[in-house]
């Protein structure tokens, strides 16, 4: 070889990090007992440097890449000082104050991979636990004003030593959750997978040594690094400011600087925490930024510790995106792609032609449940929603989408919903709610008609985007809201963003209602055959077509008979 | 007489035939695009074969993957239930690209107004809510004339417990518009998720009409030139069917070429005692990998066609062998991004202009020109002696890629070379670590004109003791046609608690009424009784759970008394899939029949040796650069002058017409009684 260390090498010893990571995500979806781990995919493994740097990821969604080194940097600076760090040691922590990013329903274990003792790597993995004891079942409640009501707090401890596992800590987690026989056979499940990453390490160590390796890992740090870097060059430079409404009163503020190698994202002009849940750690307000700065900068798959070196962000300490101990979080998913949008939406008014306009832009977490009629057990459905995204520089959006928050997460199918929960779905497809218009269209948003089939039914969603709507560039038009719609069996409506605890009847139908993306350009420009195409395929109507879009056109035919004044022709 | 078997590839189409004295020869000519048929017919001319000599002849196409990749069906109308027009477009809502802010969702195959609703509702449990209302589809119909639509899909929800509905709207589409092609779901399968059905429904509209012409126009060929016997289709779920059958659902065949090569290696290992094998096929512009546990290859109705890291595809909801394909084969380019980062493929040069070394106007180097320059092919006895290899051509290609790289051209093919083989061994992780299997405790079956060329690379890459290379292997998925029965595989969502009192007779009630339409289509077809058999399995979870594993149930009566071992089967199945195992109340969720009508296929013969001695096989001897052997003096045998019993060791290479076989320093090679290599890859 003429190089010392030569890039082929570095190029399988990355790859091959990487199928470790992919493999410890197989891992534990494969042995996990809770379909929300394995089934909504709500959980994530990586492996970093020996400092905490993410260096390979099998996460399924984008939430979960940045938070497992912050876990692990955590640890490190706890035990790392008093030399408590041993080969064989799991730590395990779920506190957002302390490594564990997100709310304490998320659980996080890390590992130390030794090599002739010294750490060479870490192995982590995250996740979503169905109840960690607090208040109510499932641990997250709107009520919650104190952390200590959303479970049992773990702040980076031990759950092995010496590769033994420690019984009291075993029996501490049983004993202060809900449903210890699945906490039990999930958080063997992470273990295994942990435990599978080490020994993947070790094999590549053992097989190029541990200074090509070492070498390896910064080499692809350096590399991610750099694509973050090229990207950002191709960026305006220059200071971009935003202040935003919400749905429930704020207003939220950023300042973004792009210079020639850095991104800073400045929040420190934000609001006060919330008294109740919805305030996001200093750690996961920094995820939220990584989420937006990919997204913006360089979305391609490889995302590790170098790519996020660009990025600064700023927090004021008190404030909704850094709350002061012991704030509560359990709905701070909410927060997260409320910040993500916001970041966006600076940038993309500032450079349209780079970024796409606003879409739906959030979870939409519904949450319902009662007894199935046909079987007579309790049923619970918790799910996020699919909504329209944003018309983009180069397309219209896509219609029925998760959120940005979201990856690899399926929706359920009507017939499956159905069958196990008793509900029966009348309708899933899009609405005809107006909105969107542009010379690219916002892309539809979804309809979902669940209606209940036993009494006493309940009914809980925490919507934004209700009434601050998704926002168009560039002369498009804003999309639609976010909410859901009860219609009583006696046919009265009723309407929601945010609800606690609603009471259903046999025979009320929940409607779900999900935005329509906003804009992107001006709609009388957009090419008169795609408004044609639009009206034979009913996504919008021929009033729309003239109202909006300046095309006057025949329902019957599609025949272009005219345009208004606004078109230009 | 003579047993044939032809496989429509990428690149190639291929023959192996079989003579009643157990003669076994190959052919290979162009595939033909435009009419895939002439290939056929071509490559029978090729091997010298008159079809009225065929006793029999299995076919396996790739005419109906190509025509969806390809966009090239026909313009298709969907009817579905009303208040679903858009499930097609919603899909699951899924982003695989997570970061990406300006995804394109998979595009549907019929737009929005093609998709026609009709009112009706039939409940989860079958139970019709609300009557179909049939009035409504003159008008429908009369759109879709109007919209030149030539074929229908039809899927309504809940049509997997009670299709009733369906079954009315094709009865009364025949009457209206006859002559108009169309399918419903319930014709394809009774699996539940109605995005997955739909669009399956809808992919196998879309190529119908396509798949017939093809169907007819390649039997009445055959027909034409003599042919006498009844020509069967391989299928994707490892059996093969008749014509007739294909042609009533298409979608069938859509991976069929890969379906027999993995089929072969079961066949193989089981022939050879061999009973877990990753089988990997490795061609001209992708390698394949497939997993064979217990002799048994494994099928998925979770299909999709063009589903990436990045991209959600397009689900299929047939049984298909579970196969890991990645862009990655002898024509795959090597090229130089903008960080330096040397990669592999997914583009290739394919068949034309080809690698470099064909001198065909290729300049980006390839997997086949780095295996050149490293000496593992013989650039005389290129593509078999047919072509011979530009090295000059193939210098200046690897030069060019290692200046980009600050390498010397040597290091660049091994680079080549190197990142392919990590390509290939994480691909067969996907299909054996990531799915809960060690690959330690499977024997690597390599084929396709690649796989003797980077097996044992792979194999000691991933701690595998064996290798086996079949004879033939260039030509290997063709043989495994030939050694597969009728197959049809029906799966009925039905859920049924074991705990229920009704459990045995339900379970009695469902598998005999399956065996006997599956019998009875059979009968109808002129096939005997004493041919058919039925294999049972039945998904099953525990209770409100999504992981399900498939058991076996036992045939005949089942009943009160049977259960609890069926239960224990299921716990005990659970727990070595899953690690644990629950004290929670079980479902069945899916019935799962298999119907097999068995056909006079080919028993593969032993193949007696002259009593030619080793030495008369050496062809001579080269320098191979083995990478991580390093470079040694290699010796070259002639493949088909090899014969069973004969053993020698690396460094070797066995070159056949069609094939290379690379054996690292040190590593024993032995001839089995049939002819296939074995490669003991470590102790």
């Amino acid at each position: 070889m003429t190089a010392r260390y030569d890039p082929i090498t570095f190029e399988i010893i990355q790859n091959s990090l990487q199928a470790a990571a992919d493999e410890m995500f197989a891992a534990l979806r494969h042995t996990a007992m809770s379909a929300i781990i394995y089934e909504v995919l709500d959980m994530g493994t990586g492996i970093t440097d020996r400092e905490g740097e993410l260096a390979g990821s099998g996460a399924g969604i984008p939430a979960f890449v940045g938070v497992l080194d912050k876990t692990v940097k955590r640890v490190i600076e706890k035990y790392g000082p008093s030399n408590e760090i041993e080969p064989g040691d799991i730590f395990i922590t779920n506190d957002p104050y302390t490594g564990g990013v997100t709310h304490l329903n998320d659980v996080i274990l890390t590992m130390p991979v030794f090599y002739n003792g010294e750490i060479v790597a870490w192995t982590a993995n995250i996740a979503h636990w169905n109840d960690v004891g607090g208040m109510v079942p499932g641990s997250m409640s709107t009520n919650a004003t104190e952390i200590f009501q959303e479970g049992i707090i773990l702040s980076a401890v031990k759950l092995f030593s010496r590769g033994q596992p420690i019984r009291s800590v075993f029996d501490i987690l049983t004993s202060n959750c809900r449903m210890p026989d699945f906490l039990t056979g999930d958080l063997w499940a992470q273990v295994a997978s942990v435990r599978v990453g080490e020994r993947r390490v070790l094999e590549i160590v053992n097989k190029y040594g541990k200074d090509v390796f070492l070498q390896a890992v910064k080499d692809y740090l350096d590399y991610g690094e750099q694509v973050s870097l090229d990207a950002i060059r191709r960026l305006p430079k220059g200071v971009y400011e935003l202040v935003e409404p919400q749905d429930n009163g704020p207003d939220y503020v950023v300042k973004i600087e792009i210079t020639d190698n850095e991104f800073i994202i400045d929040l420190t002009g934000n609001p006060d925490q919330d008294k109740g849940p919805f305030n996001m750690s200093r750690d996961e307000a920094i995820t939220a930024c990584q989420i937006a700065f990919k997204g913006i900068t360089s979305p391609e798959r490889i995302a590790n510790g170098g790519t996020f070196r660009p990025l600064k962000v700023l927090t004021r300490k008190g404030s909704v995106f850094d709350p002061i101990y012991p704030a509560a979080m359990g709905i701070y998913y909410e927060i997260t792609i409320r910040l993500h949008d916001l970041i966006v939406r600076c940038l993309a008014e500032k450079i349209p032609e780079l970024l796409p306009a606003g879409g739906f832009a959030s979870v939409c977490g519904t949450l319902f449940g009662g007894i199935h009629p046909d079987t007579g057990r309790p049923y619970a459905v918790i799910e996020p929603e699919l909504g329209g995204w944003g018309g983009s520089p180069t397309k219209d959006g896509n219609s029925g989408q998760f959120s940005a928050l979201h990856g690899e997460t399926y929706n359920c199918p009507a017939e499956v919903a159905e069958a196990r929960y008793g509900v029966t779905v009348d309708y899933l497809s899009f609405h005809d709610e107006e909105g969107g218009a542009g010379y690219h269209r916002g892309g539809k948003g979804v309809r979902i008609d669940y209606r209940i089939r036993s009494d006493n039914a309940w009914l809980t969603v925490a919507y934004t985007r209700s009434k601050v709507l998704p926002w168009p560039l560039l002369g498009g038009e804003p999309g639609s809201p976010n909410h859901v719609i009860i219609e009583r069996a006696n046919g009265e409506k009723e309407r929601y963003s945010v609800v606690s605890g609603l009471t259903l009847n046999t025979n009320d139908i929940i409607r779900v209602m999900t935005g329509t993306g906003a804009g992107w350009g001006n709609p009388l420009e957009r090419p008169v055959e795609k408004v044609v195409e639009d009206v034979r395929n009913e996504y919008i109507t021929p009033a729309i077509a003239e109202k909006s879009y300046g095309v006057i056109i025949d329902p019957e035919t599609f025949e272009v008979l005219g345009f208004t004044n606004g078109r230009k022709q | 007489m003579v047993r044939v078997a032809t496989d429509i590839g990428g690149t190639f189409t291929d023959l192996v035939y079989v003579t009643k004295d157990g003669r076994v020869g190959t052919a290979k000519s162009h595939t033909t695009p435009d009419q895939f048929e002439q290939g056929v017919i071509d490559v029978i001319n090729a091997a010298g074969l008159q079809p009225g000599e065929f006793e029999s002849f299995v076919h396996g196409t790739t005419i109906v993957i190509n025509a969806i990749t390809e966009r090239k069906g026909v313009k298709t109308g969907l009817i579905t239930t009303q208040g679903f027009r858009d499930v097609l477009e919603i899909g699951r809502g899924d982003r695989p690209d997570f970061f990406n802010l300006d995804y394109q969702k998979p595009i549907p195959f019929v737009p929005r107004y093609l998709r026609k609703e009709i009112p009706e509702r039939i409940s989860y449990k079958g139970e019709i809510v609300k009557p179909v209302d049939l009035s409504v589809l003159p008008s429908i119909l009369d759109h879709f004339r109007k919209n030149q639509v030539e074929a229908i899909a039809i899927c309504l929800i809940n049509s997997y417990a009670n299709p009733v509905h369906e079954q009315q709207i094709l009865e009364k589409i025949g009457e209206l518009w006859p002559e108009v092609s169309v399918v419903a779901s319930h014709q394809i399968t009774r699996e539940w998720r109605e995005y997955e059905r739909t669009n399956t429904t809808v992919l196998s509209a879309y190529v119908q009409p396509i798949a017939h012409q093809y169907l007819d126009r390649l039997t009445q060929r055959l027909k034409d030139a003599g042919m006498k016997c009844t020509p069967y289709i391989m299928q994707s779920n490892c059996g093969i069917d008749t014509v007739s059958a294909t042609r009533q659902i298409p979608i069938t065949m859509i991976e069929s070429g890969p379906a027999s090569g993995v089929w072969g290696a079961a066949a193989l290992g089981r022939l050879i005692g061999e009973m877990n094998v990753i089988a990997i096929d490795i061609g001209g512009t992708t390698a394949k990998c497939g997993l064979i546990t217990n002799g048994e290859v494994k099928l998925n109705t979770n299909y999709y066609v063009e589903r990436t890291r990045t991209f959600s595809g397009y689900p299929v909801m047939v049984p298909v062998v579970d196969l890991v394909e990645i862009g990655n084969g002898g024509g795959s380019i090597a090229w130089v991004d903008q960080y330096k980062r040397l990669h592999v493929g997914p583009q290739s040069a394919g068949a034309s202009p080809g690698p470099v070394a064909y001198g065909k106007g290729g300049t980006e180097p390839t997997t086949t020109d780095a295996n050149l320059a490293l000496g593992c092919i013989n650039p005389h006895y290129f593509c078999g002696g047919t072509i011979q290899a530009d090295m000059d051509g193939v210098q200046a290609a690897l030069e060019r890629l290692a200046r980009k790289l600050d390498l010397t051209p040597h290091e660049a093919a091994q680079g080549i070379v190197r990142i392919a083989n990590n390509n290939m061994v994480n691909a067969i992780k996907l299909i054996s670590v990531n799915r809960g299997h060690d690959p330690r405790d499977f024997t690597l079956v390599a084929f396709g004109g690649g796989g003797g060329m980077h097996a044992c690379a792979l194999a000691r890459e991933l701690n595998i003791k064996k290798v086996v290379i079949p004879m033939l292997s260039a030509v290997f998925s063709a043989w495994g046609m030939l050694l597969s029965d009728l197959r049809r595989d029906t799966l009925l969502t039905q859920i049924v608690e074991f705990s229920a009192d009704h459990a045995a007779e339900r379970l009695n009630q469902t598998f005999k009424s399956l065996e006997k339409q599956a019998l009875d289509a059979y009968l109808a077809e002129g096939f005997l009784p004493s041919q058919i058999r039925f294999l049972r399995y039945a998904r099953c979870r525990y209770q409100n759970q999504e992981h399900s594993v498939e058991i076996t149930i036992p045939s005949g009566e089942i009943t009160s008394e049977s259960l609890p071992t069926i239960l224990e089967t299921f716990h005990s199945d659970y727990e070595r899939e899953y690690t644990y195992r629950l004290n929670a109340p079980v479902e069945l969720v899916c019935f799962h029949l298999i119907a097999i009508a068995e056909v006079d296929k080919l028993k593969p013969q032993k193949v007696q040796p002259s009593g030619r001695k080793l030495e008369d096989a050496i062809k001579g001897q080269r320098k191979v650069d083995f990478i991580e052997e390093g470079i040694h003096l290699a010796t070259i045998y002639a493949g088909e002058l090899l014969e069973p019993g004969m053993k020698f060791s690396g460094p070797a290479v066995v070159e056949e017409s069609g094939a290379t076989i690379v054996i690292p320093p040190g590593l024993p090679c032995e001839i089995d009684d049939y002819g296939n290599y074995h490669i003991l890859t470590a102790k």
